[in-house]
């Protein structure tokens, strides 16, 4: 094979890999649109607090310290002592299982029955309270987030693609990073349990009962408000993982929120009621951007990566609004 | 198993001999609660004994007539087998026989025992009670409904099987018994009465001899190599002879599964799920098969679409040549594989035909593009011809010579000669020995040397393969002189997806009138995609559109004819779109869904009046019965049309001269 | 001959049972009364002093013109609307304040006058969402594909599988409902309503729309419910062919107030109830 055709394999597998980050995110949004109508603005910031809180629970860092120590002077950083992953995973579980009941109780519950939009705009109250609670809680440093996953460059498969290569080019081998495999199948797993729960138990068919019609999901005895606690949690558990995948690769900080907009283009091709189309949308949109910047990228100049995903995302508005996989809009009169 | 083929002379003998040589294969499925239940033949063996040690408990003796009404059931099945070992006669009766109907054939064949399916046929068999005095004991498959009925003659299916197996568990000897009475029975018993649903008049009973029964069956299997491999789906009316002969009495000579789908309602579902490989359907199943597999295309999206035509144009040029086993060159080879790949594997699929091996069709001409089309996409499709009184197979086509404008040479061991008068008579192994009660109707039935006469006009072309043209008495003239087949008409008016039901009138007069009826489900498509909104059949049927579209079916099918020297001179010059759609409740057509051409010409004697004498619409009124019995009347101005005709050619290559 | 059959030892065994809410209530006991109920919204009254019983294993018919309170009436019952006066005893006690998703756990189980399944589902799950309350195990069993969660689910399954077998829709079990005709949706939303194996089935016009032949089908269904299965039944309908027919005992509201109740043919001689239906329309 010839290595421009090696590089062409190379880009396209580290385009999935990113790909199913995206997707891991945008999965969050749809299970909240799906089953309650909100686009959760604040799903970007929930990951990030969920990294927070891992890496904080981790490192056996004090909550509120900083506020802690304005009022009383004090100079307390860590309990010192370190927790391990699995625990502290848990740990942050729990966390954004409490998170989600207490939204359900505080702001939710008051909200029944009003205008998707409103919701919507609680929601984004909703992402700048959390960003700002969790730097009160956890600091705002940058922290590195090492939960057992290795990285780095893959050296046996690095051989194993060298000898694909011509003889004679000098061809280094592929390149991929073994978080990215990991996250990949971690993504597919979750995709998988996430679908067979929805398909087969009985939560799952409430949930989606619920997303169709709350009136008759009441009738036949399912309470909303459990279910909202529910999907939340849920939504707290993909958002868990996201931050966990993403921390891992770039540290946790403030921009990590930030990828909530790369999922806005998924959605918009994927649909926003489809979780495979999340998934398929994030191949889609992660190949795509990487692609695009090995071959386009050097006409324009590069960076093609930060606005790639919008255009394709505007494309599909223009003629296929629905996305993917969405359903069809269509207007009875 | 040829060491005694000569010895197994009944079903109940099979049976027995299956339950060894097949123990463990699967003899019958049921989809019951959503889940394929199965019997092993051994288990069907004990099924079919407890039936019988109970229905004997119950005083069936040999020669009593037990009738079998309902769906395609595991435990109607049984019915028959268990009958048949106590050497009782079946009587099936069509499930969905109106009450008048049944009442007749169940007091004709002088019924003491009925076994059916649930309590609409109890209801029904109890509201004409008094009319069959002969009837003892009703037993019922399903009990919903029926707890509260008085229960001295009714049981249930499952307690008389239980009073068998306590009879049994009490006296094993019994069970011995009972296998040394199957052992000992004679193949000259009667085997079933099946009643023909009948053109004209009251339905006859056909007594078919066990001997001849499994001689029949026996030729056949051998001749499509069927085995206890094979699988079939039971859904064919349980009374009508293509039930009786393809799944019942094949599957006991070959050992074959039969499986019974969960409702009537679900049979294409079910399909899917058992694909099986051997299946019959008439052609008007394929007709509505294709029609929804082109509507579905319709709303596909435009690659689907484009994809779709491209391979079954592929289909069209290479597939029967490979089905064929003739020469295709590699590209052609090639490209019907992609097209099995992405078309007609999934095709098949969805449709339950994936491991079709042997299918058939028959009982009226089927067009020969819609034979082409399932032939091209791999499947086996054949015709064969066939009677009740033949205890079905007349003729059937060969694997490699299969047409689809003839129904293929004598079956093995069947003659068949055509009389003078053009009619097709044949002498076979499952011929039948008489109508029941009605030796006279036998003797006019037979001719004098033994052949039966199949009623049917046709004659042999130069392959040595029957053409059927018509019912041999309705081949009449027009006051022209030109030949009148007025089935010829309507099949070649019925090649139109648009055109569901067509009858032809003019023996004895002075041209061709049709009746039409179109096609709901195609028309009403059409009329979807082209915003004519319409209410109902009959306001559709009655819309211009239509009409121009029915013109032009005419006027096409008149060319057709015009090319066709016997038939040029009859073309169609008139012709209406009924405001009904013909209905076997109100005995337009047969149970079997044939039209009963005279029984129309009477009932719509005023539009046919209007057909002749010229006028463009007539008022009309019919009588309509409704599925519960009750009557009611549609009211109708009936448009009536001019047909544009062709002249007839002076040599038979002049085309199109007409404009 | 052999000796004659017993005919005791020869009546089939019925598959399916309904038991999930036993509650001990003799047939023909009171099962829920209604007592000096009003309920009025924001001043205007829709439902004005009423007062009925329904009885154990009876089907209860609540007619009236438009607008005469029905449907208010059956979503007092259901618990969706809360009435200001008046007490309302179910099984022997009395009710208190009550969230709607309560009536469905507490043996109430109902079915709309325009039809409200989960339209995206298919048949099969929307009927077993029916049984939602029954189903014990909780999230996270589920949530670990722990074996008795499992279980408990196929178990449910089956009796689904006897509703569905039961309303004859076995050609539609993974048809999404949307896709339905109207009749056939009817029955769906029957078919869940059945599967909370309810004590008391409310139909809020059940045979609205349909065509003859589809109310003749209902009518045989909601008979074979209350027979097979004891079901109590309470209904609201407007073809009053169909309300003589089946039902057992009939309320008759007229401008939220009650002006009849007792057995159909009685009912039918009533005088107030024959000018409420034969006088000025209220439209």
């Amino acid at each position: 094979m010839s290595p421009e055709f090696l590089y062409f394999i190379e880009t396209v597998i580290n385009g999935l890999m990113s790909g199913v980050m995206y997707s891991l995110v945008a999965l969050g949004f749809v299970l909240i649109f799906k089953a309650s109508g909100i686009f959760n603005f604040a799903q970007g910031v929930m990951a990030l607090f969920a990294a927070l809180t891992l890496v904080g629970l981790q490192t056996g860092q004090v909550p509120f310290a900083h506020l802690i120590n304005a009022i009383f002077g004090t100079e307390i950083h860590h309990f010192g002592w370190e927790l391990p992953a699995a625990v502290a995973i848990a740990g942050t579980l729990v966390v954004m299982v409490a998170f989600a009941w207490i939204f359900e109780k505080l702001v939710l519950k008051h909200l029944v029955n009003q205008e998707p939009i409103i919701l919507f705009m609680a929601t984004i109250g909703l992402a700048y309270f959390l960003e700002g609670f969790g730097d009160l809680m956890w600091g705002s440093d940058v922290k590195t987030l090492n939960v057992g996953i290795p990285s780095g460059g893959s050296f046996w498969w690095e051989d194993v693609t060298k000898t694909w290569a011509a003889e004679g080019s000098d061809y280094f081998g592929m390149y991929i990073d073994v978080l990215d495999v990991y996250a990949a199948v971690i993504a597919v797993i979750l995709v998988i349990a996430l679908t067979a729960f929805s398909q087969y138990t009985r939560t799952g068919r409430a949930l989606r009962a619920v997303a169709d019609d709350h009136q008759a999901a009441q009738s036949v005895g399912i309470s909303l408000r459990s279910i909202w606690v529910i999907v939340w949690s849920i939504a707290g558990f993909v958002a868990l993982v996201a931050g966990i995948m993403w921390g891992s690769k770039s540290g946790v900080q403030f921009s990590l929120s930030l990828i909530a907009l790369k999922a806005l283009p998924v959605l918009i091709l994927g649909g926003f009621t489809s979780i495979p189309g999340a998934i398929i949308g994030g191949l889609i949109i992660g190949v795509g951007e990487k692609l695009a910047e090995l071959y386009i990228g050097p006409l324009v100049g590069g960076a093609i990566e930060n606005w790639f995903a919008y255009v394709v995302a505007l494309v599909f508005l223009l003629f296929r609004p629905q996305g993917l996989f969405g359903e069809k809009i269509i207007e009875r009169v | 198993m040829t060491q005694n083929h000569a010895s197994l002379d009944t079903f109940p003998k099979y049976l027995l001999l299956n339950a060894k040589r097949f123990a463990t294969r699967p003899a019958m499925r049921h989809k019951d609660l959503g889940i394929w239940q199965s019997w092993t033949w051994a288990e069907q063996l004990d099924e079919v004994r407890a039936l019988a040690l109970g229905l004997q408990a119950m005083g069936v003796r040999a020669g009593d007539k037990i009738a079998i009404v309902g769906s395609n059931r595991p435990r109607l099945y049984w019915s028959f087998a268990a009958a048949q070992s106590l050497q009782a006669v079946p009587v099936p009766v069509y499930a969905d026989a109106v009450a008048e109907e049944m009442a007749y054939v169940l007091d004709h064949a002088g019924v003491r025992f009925a076994i059916v399916q649930d309590q609409e046929q109890v209801d029904k068999i109890l509201s004409f009670r008094e009319k069959i005095p002969a009837l003892e004991q009703v037993i019922y498959d399903e009990p919903r409904g029926l707890r509260d009925y008085d229960h001295e003659h009714m049981h249930a299916f499952e307690a008389v099987q239980g009073l068998g197996r306590a009879r049994l568990k009490e006296d094993p000897a019994l069970g011995q018994a009972w296998e040394a009475g199957i052992n000992g029975a004679s193949g000259d018993d009667i085997s079933i009465i099946l009643y023909t649903s009948g053109t004209t008049g009251r339905s006859k009973g056909v007594m078919l001899k066990a001997v001849s029964a499994v001689r029949a069956a026996q030729d056949t299997v051998a001749f499509d190599r069927l085995s206890e491999r094979d699988e079939v789906l039971a859904y064919l009316p349980l009374a009508w002879v293509g039930d009786h002969y393809l799944n019942y009495a094949q599957g006991y000579v070959s050992g074959f599964c039969m499986s019974c789908p969960e409702s009537p309602e679900t049979v294409s579902q079910d399909l899917k799920e058992i694909g099986p490989s051997f299946y019959f359907a008439p052609p008007r199943v394929f007709e509505g098969l294709l029609t929804s597999v082109m509507i579905r295309m319709e709303d596909a999206g435009a690659l689907k679409k484009r994809l779709f035509h491209h391979f079954i144009d592929v289909a069209k040029q290479h597939g029967e040549a490979l089905l064929e086993g003739r020469n295709v060159p590699f590209s052609g080879r090639l490209n019907y594989w992609l097209g099995n790949l992405f078309v007609y594997g999934p095709l098949k699929n969805t449709l339950g035909f994936s491991n079709i091996r042997v299918a058939y069709t028959a009982g009226e001409a089927i067009g020969p593009d819609l034979f082409s089309f399932f032939r091209s996409l791999g499947i086996n499709l054949k015709q064969l011809y066939g009677q009740t009184e033949a205890f079905l197979y007349v003729t059937c086509q060969e694997d490699k010579d299969v047409r689809a404008d003839a129904v293929g040479p004598a079956a093995p061991n069947v003659d068949i000669r055509i009389a003078d008068d053009g009619e097709v008579q044949f002498r076979s192994p499952g011929m039948f020995s008489g109508y029941f009660k009605e030796e006279e109707k036998t003797t006019e039935t037979m001719t004098p040397d033994g052949y039966v006469k199949t009623g049917d006009a046709g004659f042999f072309d130069k392959d040595g393969q029957l053409k059927i043209i018509d019912r041999a008495k309705d081949v009449g003239r027009l006051t022209t002189g030109a030949l009148f087949a007025p089935k010829f008409i309507e099949n070649s008016l019925k090649f139109f997806p648009n055109i569901k039901e067509a009858v032809a009138f003019g023996d004895g007069r002075d041209k061709v009138g049709v009746f039409l009826n179109i096609d709901l489900t195609a028309v009403g498509n059409w009329a979807e995609r082209n915003n004519i909104s319409y209410a109902s059949y009959q306001e559709l049927a009655g819309h211009p559109k239509v009409y121009e579209m029915m013109a032009e079916h005419v006027a096409e099918t008149n060319r057709k004819l015009s090319e066709v020297e016997m038939m040029a001179g009859a073309q169609i010059s008139r012709f209406l779109v009924l405001h009904k759609e013909l209905d076997a409740d109100d005995g337009e057509l047969t149970r079997t869904q044939k039209v009963r051409r005279s029984f129309i010409a009477e009932r719509y004697a005023d539009l046919i009046e209007a057909l002749y004498d010229g006028s463009s619409e007539k008022y009309v009124e019919t009588e309509v019965t409704y599925e519960d019995g009750r009557k009611g009347s549609i009211r109708a101005t009936v448009q009536i049309r001019d047909a544009r005709t062709f002249p007839v050619p002076a040599g038979a290559m002049h085309k199109e001269a007409a404009e | 001959m052999n000796a004659p059959l017993k005919t005791a030892d020869l009546r089939a065994s019925e598959r399916f049972q309904m038991t999930a809410h036993q509650d001990g209530i003799a047939k023909g006991e009171t099962l829920l009364a209604v007592e000096n109920v009003s309920l009025s919204f924001g001043g205007v009254k829709a439902i004005t002093n009423i007062s009925f019983d329904i009885r154990k294993g009876e089907i209860r018919a609540i007619i009236g013109p438009n607008g005469a309170g029905k449907t208010s009436m059956l979503n007092v019952i259901n618990g969706f609307y809360h009435p200001q006066e008046g007490t309302i005893t179910y099984r022997g006690e009395k009710r208190s304040q009550m969230r709607s998703t309560d009536a469905a756990r507490q043996g109430i189980a109902r079915t709309f006058q325009n039809i409200a399944l989960f339209k995206g589902m298919s048949t099969l799950d929307n009927i077993m969402t029916g049984r939602i309350t029954l189903q014990k195990r909780n999230i996270f069993w589920q949530a670990l594909w722990h074996g008795p969660a499992m279980k408990e689910d196929l178990e449910h399954r089956e009796a689904v599988e006897h509703i569905i077998d039961f309303l004859e829709i076995q050609h539609i079990r993974k048809t999404p409902v949307g896709r339905l005709p109207y009749g056939l949706q009817k029955r769906v939303e029957l078919g869940r309503a059945l599967a909370a194996e309810p004590a008391l089935l409310l139909l809020d016009e059940p045979m609205a729309g349909m065509n003859l032949e589809e109310k003749e089908d209902m009518s045989r269904f909601i008979l074979d419910v209350n027979d097979q299965f004891g079901t109590t039944i309470a209904l609201i309908e407007h073809d009053m062919g169909v309300v003589m027919d089946i039902s057992d005992r009939v309320v008759v509201l007229d401008y939220g107030r009650k002006i009849g109740d007792g057995p159909p043919d009685e009912v039918s001689q009533n005088q107030d109830v024959i000018d409420a239906y034969l006088g000025v329309s209220h439209d």
